[in-house]
């Protein structure tokens, strides 16, 4: 794959992945500033107003408009936590110029496009529009209290809280209702111009990228200033041995949504790669523990598997259940993780696990979003490896690595999400 | 062989229809990792009465069979599941149903060969017992319980339940815990006796691939099969008519949601051509750029802009316009008003215009994704429909077109209002 990095100021990185196997070229800004309680809701603000407008183009309605001529080039924004890091998302897709009916340079368009919507805000008096920035609050108010919509997402949210309570991770990303009273245009313009200013900017390119793209970038970016990028390096996480929490709340649901969050304590250099071999064989895919015995053999699930999160060295396990079952399948789960501590598991077991993960590898640069996920995970984690040497060194993971792993997986919080009872049971 | 090229996308598809009946096409893509390979038949869940070709005798099947087979598939005779033997390979197999077909696909980067080989194997050989039959009952009812507490399903079956008076499309594709228990293997044999065919199968490849020797390779893994008649599907009689305007459901949600549908006919002589002028005229009554999508955006009565959809097969046809807003009956009478304006006062050329290069640009981006390309090329010719003639009709779709359609398709009194708010 040909990727390149390159710094344009301090703080401010361009990396291009130049391949010709898209109809698309992909860009995407990426702004990175801490997490934190204070900060967390008015960041998220921000890139739902400057969709509202730009300087260039007033107003939503003239911004897609002018994206429909450009043959539909789709823009998306997002909100996005990664470790103890808020992102702030911005992309937009285009069609390459050999898929156009016409002669035209649609990328450099694009580019200037994006920057106009992100850079160049429509600002007066130091504020944001009004009416923009209400509106656009209310709607903030409505995700925020949409998370119970979906419930399997809603109990994975609670887990998380439980278990990282009072420290970054646990804050819901889009943030709290409770602050937005607060907010007004001067507030967040001034927070607008605090991530601009000193947010970690990186910004991808991903198609049949001209030569000289980091020339026209620079010029592009000349009235950004360099900065000192505070952000948090994602690295592993210090999970101590805890008592295990148990959290049962009620909704109307009808079926019971279980997750539970466990803690790898191992921080070794190859633990990353140990721990996504572990989770392979214990949830990850169709032939681990917890699908074969959960699933298959005890009919309780239909969802029944875990990930591993390796900003935070955790493993958390996903399964819809019957209410009544909570208590079988629990002491099915764990009696899984007892299997895999006395590494009750096969060399099969292992061969499958890190087919399937150096398989999911390969795949990377074979979509554009995907790639680009890749390299910016990396780099808020100063970790540097290209695709074939991830895969060897998951090849190299051996049994007694995993065994070792196992002993050091611990349960942290199981959140059950169940039905509302009538009485005293 | 026959090859069919398109130049706007710069793609190609080879097509060799076998002896057996079966359909085999190849999508190649150079300098992609990953080969997917999709295996489909021609039933779904509308499927549940038919005349079986090789005893001339009709049945009626309970609900959620399809879906039910599809899962059941995977077992093999000698105790193997090949769900893991395919994810063992280090491969990603899965399956699916909907209401016209059921389609069973792996992608791979390496044991590719290995793969394809289990896939044809389990495909064509299936395994039902009583006991593994009655295993899956659970599983299931916890996959429709899933469907249950999701207020995006409810939403969206209770429209199909607003439409059709008749059509299993109102029926959850899964079926319903009860009508599961009614099934055993021999509803499970016939229905794989009959449907799972070649005759009635198409395959699809895409990726790095020479197709001449793809295709080799695919024939030589197909077992003998007596040829078998055509398969005599009976559905039932579906007028015309919405069955009711209006259904409201309560559920644990913050906003409520909604879904607006307009019942069409079925069964169009030019279904390509209509779909994209319906996909224009959605984009111009409630798309990003409307008028009425700014206002409502603006009045804070929508959250955000609506999913536009068209869905059709030869036994339904519906336009589905969903999303979350506050107050859904305002977005029903704002579109069912706004369509009036644009009737009378007929389609702005410039949006037209403009709409039209955006769909271009959405029709060369599905060739991204070598998973798009199968699984569109595979739903599409289960429909009678090459997919690259979404390309090659778009220059025919002209605004006197799609005012024509405009004014045959987008109708009050086929206009229905499905909506799931909190308690």
């Amino acid at each position: 794959m040909n990727y390149k990095k390159q710094e344009i100021k301090k703080g401010i990185n361009l990396h291009t992945i130049k391949t010709d196997k898209f109809k698309t070229n992909l860009l995407a800004v990426f702004l990175t500033m801490p997490l934190t309680r204070e900060t967390v809701t008015i960041q998220s603000l921000i890139p739902a107003v400057l969709t509202r407008g730009s300087k260039n183009m007033k107003t939503a309605d003239e911004i897609s408009k002018s994206l429909e001529e450009m043959y539909g080039a789709d823009f998306d924004c997002g909100i996005d936590k990664m470790g103890d890091n808020q992102v702030l998302k911005f992309y937009l897709e285009v069609l390459d110029n050999n898929y156009l009916p016409e002669n035209k340079d649609l990328l450099n368009e694009a580019i200037d496009k994006l920057f106009d919507i992100i850079f160049n805000p429509l600002v007066d008096n130091d504020e944001f529009k009004e009416e923009y920035v209400n509106s656009e609050k209310e709607k903030l108010r409505q995700i925020i209290e949409g998370k119970i919509d979906n419930k399997a997402s809603y109990a994975y949210i609670r887990c998380l809280e439980e278990m990282y309570k009072d420290k970054p991770y646990g804050l819901y990303k889009y943030g709290y209702v409770e602050d937005l009273d607060d907010i007004d245009s001067k507030k967040l313009y001034k927070a607008y111009k605090d991530v601009i200013n000193n947010c970690k900017m990186d910004i991808f390119i991903s198609g049949q990228i001209p030569e000289d793209i980091n020339k026209s970038i620079e010029q592009k970016l000349q009235n950004i200033n360099e900065r000192e990028a505070k952000y948090i390096v994602n690295e592993k996480e210090e999970n101590k041995k805890q008592d295990e929490k148990i959290i049962k709340e009620e909704m109307d649901v009808a079926q019971g949504k279980l997750v539970m969050g466990l803690n790898v304590d191992v921080n070794t250099k190859e633990a990353r790669y140990v721990a996504l071999v572990y989770n392979a064989i214990f949830g990850g895919i169709p032939t681990s523990k917890l699908f074969q015995n959960v699933r298959e053999k005890a009919s309780l699930a239909y969802t029944a598997s875990s990930s591993y999160l390796r900003q935070k060295n955790n493993i958390f396990v996903k399964c819809g259940i019957e209410i009544e079952n909570y208590e079988k399948a629990v002491k099915i789960i764990k009696e899984q993780l007892e299997d895999m501590k006395k590494g009750n598991f096969t060399d099969e077991d292992i061969e499958s696990a890190k087919n399937n993960i150096i398989a999911v590898v390969k795949c990377i640069p074979d979509e554009q979003d995907t790639s680009i996920t890749y390299y910016f995970g990396q780099e808020l984690s100063k970790f540097k490896m290209e695709f074939d040497e991830y895969s060897e060194n998951i090849q190299k993971v051996t049994k007694q690595q995993i065994v070792d792993l196992a002993q050091n997986v611990y349960i942290d919080t199981i959140y059950f999400l169940k039905g509302v009872t009538n009485g005293d049971n | 062989m026959e090859i069919i090229e398109n130049s706007k996308v710069k793609e190609k598809v080879y097509v060799e229809k076998v002896e057996n009946g079966l359909t085999i096409m190849v999508i190649p893509k150079k300098n992609i990792q990953k080969k997917y390979v999709i295996f489909g038949t021609h039933f779904g869940s509308l499927d549940n009465e038919f005349v079986m070709p090789n005893n001339n005798e009709k049945i009626k099947i309970p609900d959620g069979v399809a879906h039910f087979l599809e899962h059941k598939m995977f077992e093999q005779e000698n105790g193997t599941n090949s769900l893991d033997t395919l994810s063992s390979l280090g491969v990603d197999a899965n399956a699916y149903t909907t209401n016209d077909h059921t389609a069973y696909l792996f992608e791979a980067t390496d044991n590719f060969y290995e793969a394809l080989d289990e896939l044809m194997d389990y495909v064509q050989h299936p395994y039902f017992t009583d006991e593994n039959v009655e295993k899956e009952k659970g599983i299931i009812a916890q996959e429709i319980r899933m469907y249950d507490d999701q207020p995006s399903w409810q939403v969206y079956m209770n429209a199909m339940q607003c439409m059709y008076n008749n059509s299993a499309i109102k029926i959850d594709i899964a079926g319903t815990v009860e009508s599961i228990n009614k099934i055993n293997k021999e509803v499970l044999y016939n229905c794989y006796n009959t449907f799972y065919h070649p005759s009635n199968m198409v395959m699809v490849l895409c990726g790095d691939f020479v197709p001449e020797e793809i295709i080799k390779e695919v024939k030589n893994r197909l077992i003998n099969k007596e040829l078998q008649g055509e398969i005599k599907r009976i559905y039932p009689e579906e007028p015309n008519e919405i069955k009711q305007k209006e259904i409201t459901v309560n559920m644990e949600v913050s906003n409520p949601l909604y879904v607006i549908g307009f019942k069409d006919i079925p069964k169009c002589k030019n279904i390509v051509k209509k779909h994209i002028a319906i996909k224009i005229l959605l984009d111009i009554i409630i798309g990003e750029s409307s008028k009425l999508f700014k206002d409502l955006y603006e009045k804070g009565d929508i959250l955000n802009a609506p999913d536009l959809d068209y869905e059709f097969s030869d036994e339904y046809a519906h336009i589905l316009i969903s999303g979350q807003a506050r107050e859904p009956k305002i977005i029903y009478n704002k579109i069912k008003e706004e369509i009036e304006n644009i009737k009378n006062e007929g389609i702005n050329k410039e949006d037209f215009e403009r709409i039209k290069k955006k769909i271009y640009g959405n029709y060369i981006t599905e060739y991204n994704s070598i998973s798009n390309i199968a699984r569109n090329f595979l739903a599409d010719y289960l429909k009678g429909i090459n997919e690259f003639d979404y390309i090659e009709e778009y220059p025919q779709v002209t605004l006197e077109y799609t005012t024509q359609i405009l004014k045959e398709v987008f109708n009050e009194e086929k206009m229905v209002l499905s909506v799931v708010k909190g308690k």
